[in-house]
């Protein structure tokens, strides 16, 4: 079960929320005088912040310059209004006018500076290229003068346990110090749903997972991308360099995964009922979810018993040349990209197969509830004062950092089911903002639609079209049968009207935000 | 709105009582209740107190709270100091209320019945008589009737009935004992809320009198209900999408998600214009002697198998219809169960029980938190939403009891059953069918809501029953 695996993890707990407040050091709105009161302050309580840098260690200040992104925050629960957030973050550089950092606040953006050794002049930055899901960025600069003494750093091919230092800028200063290597691990990402290789580190430096870099001797070996407590989750350098490498290519197809479901069978009996000859082995598949366009390879009840040469042990971990013990998920972005074959042989009625298991390119959209909506305004619609929204796990954290126990428990159930053709994502109503015209209805809210006009809904798009088709004078908006109301009746030719007002006496600016069918996410560029 | 019974401090003739507190009365309990997650045990033996008070028949009157799961009962007449044995003769839980008998032919002597009277007014002056916290004897407390409407009653903890506020103290100890205002029952204390001071609630004349009157027959049948979700009609479209004329009158039939026969008496945008004698507002409320309250107060009156007159907007036209009303049982299991020990069966030191209310507690005082949202949504949630798929029991592995035979099983418990050897569980006689019927080397069990697959050896399984049970000190190996 996905459940049992991601709490056996150790390293679950490490997930910085994305509502968490930027570090005081990281955010633009604390004044310089507090910067300078904690960096003497540090200065005082760790000696020298270049403390383990030896003469013979790289030049990394050549390599590494900071980042200043703006970018839109949007207000979920009003999605006409939005805020603005500027955030710190180290970028290093990894190739010809190439600087890699984490994807992390990066969506949205409004403005990019770059600034080399620590201080000094700011100079505009583009962004080249984002993933969300690999939580990687490459940007870069059209001022030939910003590269003049910047060098390339190398990215470790193979993991490193060894000699583990971080790096960054701290006011003027590259602060470096020593991160001891605590475990690989295969986890979510901060921005996906599905599992990589992750690597934690133990380190006394503060407000990390600003996408440091991890180095070892000359090489960088991951960025940081979360910190709990004194444990730091770092993108291994290995996990990036395939995927950098892919990019200058033009061969990146964004990642693949697996999107079944297996379970552990440390149970023999559960060998014995699959008919399983030998020892115990592999794990077993108990669910398998429609994935658009592909045909499912995997059936609930296969044993999986080896992937990519592999061997799968009962707990659904292979030894990995490079890592140890890793959960199998690693082989669907170990080296492998979306559309990539990974070989398997599976145990199926009693019989050994070799199927080929080409992986799926990771979509927000898989999920019914999607995990973000990046680079484009939430998408709403007022109508009469009823305001049709998608219902996303972007709006759930609206809720705040305890989104997952405070939202509504009926909107966060549907994260536990898979859309389907006819209902790929849903539209609820999130609000009602009183007017005469919804006079009896202003209770209203978390609803969500089932129809209006007796049209199905799955799209904000869809309420905007079947308004167009009132049933002799009226809009009747039927809910998907709960607990909650199922069915409101308004008056269509007053709607207009009743909209324009709302938006006069709410301030807001316009009725909808919708996107255009063919304008879906574009989730990396 | 959060609140709680009062009652138990972790301690024949029509009277117009010029002495009420003669035939007041201190109840003592001892009490067991079974643990909903090892149910085949029950807790440690509790000491509780309550009041209550004598009527016509030589039967007293009490809150069901207070005797709920007794094993013993004794009652303390005021100024006696002989503890009287006494039994539950009646017991509505869904409206707190309870009747007993008492051993003893002179218990009854000396004592009159009080008469219960009628629903006292907003802001009349009532007076509590009871045995609250703080002292032995009996105590009274002056107060005033602050508000009366529809209120939770949180001993069956999903029904609502009409309540009264009041200013009087009511707090634990005093649950059962009478609110009396001008020598009759006016009420019986039963809950307070949690925060809010100088508030009191107690049970109002008109569902003691339907309780009353239940049991004239020898059993309890309870409340009934229409098995319909009623909304206000106040939008000005609506009204006219239906026909229905501007006026302050109507509450419309918007889900109906019940088995009764009065749903199916009821259809979706009916719009219901009167209940019995009560006129329903558009807000959906009734004008119940002289207060605006729930207009679920209008079916109420109505003893199961009765049928009430409602007309109703149907279609265009008004129309009068006979609603039949019937007792609904299919919700028990989301209120809090009480008197019946929960059902079960262990197998191989697997341990199943139904899904219910009284089991998620077991997840500890933030249930709602800790128990897996699986095991929510189908307890709460399926049957409003998908009553074609909701299962009559849904059925849960509470626990595996360790023994070398289902060592290897991986499912700790905690986990809700889909199918055992193929056969879907419906209800607790389906696994029982599904293990004892078997002829396979070994047991399939599914696991919702992904299939999660275990399996045990039969023969091991089977041979280790006996020593499971002597083990974990396990009587039977099944309640039914």
């Amino acid at each position: 079960m996905n459940d049992d695996r991601s709490s056996r993890n150790p390293a679950t707990h490490l997930k910085r929320e994305m509502n968490t407040p930027c570090p005081a050091s990281k955010v633009r709105a604390g004044s310089r005088r507090a910067f300078l009161a904690i960096a003497s302050w540090a200065l005082a309580a760790h000696g020298s912040l270049v403390a383990g840098h030896s003469q013979s260690a790289p030049k990394w200040d050549a390599s590494l310059v900071t980042l200043e992104a703006t970018h839109q925050q949007h207000d979920h629960f009003q999605p006409w209004q939005r805020r603005s957030r500027t955030v710190q973050k180290s970028a290093l550089v990894v190739g010809p006018r190439e600087l890699l950092t984490t994807a992390e606040e990066l969506n949205d953006l409004t403005v990019l500076r770059l600034q080399k050794n620590g201080r000094g002049k700011w100079v505009a930055g583009k962004l080249e290229w984002i993933d969300y899901h690999a939580n990687l960025a490459v940007l870069s600069c059209d001022d030939a003068g910003f590269w003049q003494g910047l060098k390339p750093a190398e990215l470790a091919p193979k993991p490193v346990r060894e000699n583990l230092q971080l790096i960054r800028w701290k006011n003027g200063t590259l602060e470096t110090r020593k991160a001891e290597f605590n475990q690989f691990n295969v986890d979510d990402g901060r921005l996906t749903f599905i599992n990589h290789l992750q690597m934690d580190v133990g380190t006394e430096m503060n407000a990390v997972g600003w996408a440091e870099p991890l180095v070892s001797g000359r090489k960088v070996t991951g960025i940081a991308s979360a910190q709990t407590g004194n444990n730091v989750r770092v993108i291994p350098a290995s996990f990036i360099a395939p995927i950098l490498d892919a990019r200058r290519k033009g061969g990146f197809r964004g990642l693949g995964y697996f999107p079944f479901v297996w379970q552990p069978t440390e149970n023999p009996e559960v060998h014995k009922h699959l008919k399983l000859d030998g020892e115990s082995r592999g794990v077993v598949v108990i669910e398998v979810p429609p994935v658009a366009g592909d045909e499912p390879v995997l059936q609930p009840r296969d044993l999986i018993l080896q992937v990519e040469g592999f061997d799968v042990d009962l707990q659904g971990f292979y030894v990995d040349p490079d890592c140890g013990p890793l959960m199998i998920e690693n082989l669907a972005t170990r080296r492998k990209f979306a559309g990539d074959e990974v070989r398997m042989k599976i145990w199926r009625d009693g019989k050994l197969l070799d199927v080929k298991y080409r992986l799926p390119r990771v979509e927000y959209s898989h999920k019914l509830l999607p995990e973000h909506l990046f680079d484009q305004a939430p998408e709403y619609l007022i109508a009469g004062g009823l305001v049709f929204q998608p219902l996303s796990n972007a709006y759930l954290r609206g809720f705040g950092a305890d989104w997952k126990r405070v939202a509504p428990f009926r909107l966060n159930y549907f994260n536990k089911e898979n859309p389907t053709k006819e209902r790929p994502s849903l539209v609820f109503l999130s609000l009602v903002l009183p007017d005469p015209y919804n006079l009896g209805y202003t209770d209203g809210r978390f609803l969500v639609v089932d129809t209006v006009n007796a049209r199905k809904v799955s799209k904000v798009a869809d309420v905007q079209e079947a308004l167009k088709f009132p049933q002799d004078g009226y809009h009747v908006i039927e809910f998907m049968r709960s607990d909650g109301l199922r069915r409101m009746v308004l008056d269509a030719a007053g709607m207009k009207a009743a909209t324009d007002r709302v938006l006069r006496l709410y301030q807001i600016p316009a009725a909808e935000s919708i996107l255009k069918p063919a304008g879906s996410v574009a989730l990396a560029r | 709105m959060s609140a709680f019974v009062v009652a138990l401090l972790p301690g024949v003739h029509p009277l117009a009582a010029e002495e009420p507190e003669r035939s007041v009365v201190q109840i003592i309990t001892f009490s067991q209740t079974p643990s909903w997650d090892a149910p085949w045990r029950f807790d440690s033996v509790r000491r509780g107190t309550g009041t209550g008070f004598v009527i016509r028949g030589r039967r007293i009157v009490t809150n069901a709270h207070v005797v709920s799961w007794a094993r013993q009962i004794l009652i303390r007449k005021h100024q006696d100091p002989r503890p009287y044995l006494a039994r539950v003769a009646f017991i509505g839980h869904d409206c707190d209320l309870a009747v007993l008998e008492v051993d003893g032919a002179d218990f009854f002597s000396g004592l009159e019945a009080l008469e219960v009277g009628e629903l006292p007014k907003v802001r009349s002056t009532v007076v509590t008589y009871g045995y609250p916290a703080g002292g032995e004897q009996i105590s009274y407390t002056r107060g005033v009737v602050s508000r009366i409407e529809v209120q939770p009653y949180v001993h069956g903890g999903n029904r609502s009935f009409l309540a009264v506020q009041t200013d009087a103290a009511i707090n634990p100890g005093n649950s059962g004992g009478p609110v009396i205002q001008e020598d009759k029952v006016v009420g019986v204390a039963f809950q307070g809320t949690p925060g809010l001071e100088n508030a009191g609630f107690f049970i109002p004349p008109p569902v003691i009198q339907h309780f009353l009157k239940d049991i004239e027959d020898g059993k309890y049948h309870g409340f009934p209900s229409t098995g319909a979700r009623f909304v206000p009609m106040q939008n000005p479209a609506y009204r006219r999408f239906l026909k229905l004329p501007d006026n302050a009158v109507g509450a419309r039939v918007d889900n109906l998600f019940d088995t009764t026969d009065a749903a199916k008496a009821l259809r979706l945008d009916d719009v219901v214009l009167q209940v019995g004698g009560y006129t329903i507002g558009s807000d959906s409320t009734v004008l119940y002697q002289g207060n605006r309250v729930q207009m679920a107060v209008a079916f109420q009156g109505a003893q199961h198998g009765d049928a009430v007159p409602v007309k109703v907007w149907r279609a265009g036209s008004e129309l009068t219809l006979s609603v039949p009303m019937q007792v609904s049982t299919n919700d028990t299991r989301t209120g809090n169960q009480h008197d019946t020990p929960p059902r079960y069966f262990v197998y191989g030191g697997l341990v199943f029980t139904p899904l219910s209310l009284d089991y998620l507690k077991t997840f500890g005082r933030n249930w709602s938190d800790a128990a897996s949202s699986e095991l929510i949504y189908n307890l709460m949630y399926r049957r409003f939403e998908s009553p074609g798929s909701s299962r009559p029991e849904p059925i849960v592995l509470t626990q595996v009891l360790q023994h070398p035979a289902n060592a290897n099983f991986r499912v700790p418990g905690r986990a809700l059953v889909d199918r055992i050897n193929g056969i879907q569980v419906d209800r607790l006689e389906d696994v029982i069918r599904a293990l004892e019927s078997a002829k396979g080397t070994q047991h399939v069990f599914e696991f919702m809501p992904k299939n999660t697959l275990e399996c045990l050896s039969r023969e091991e399984a089977e041979k280790a029953n006996a020593d499971i049970l002597k083990t974990y000190s396990i009587m039977k190996d099944r309640r039914l």
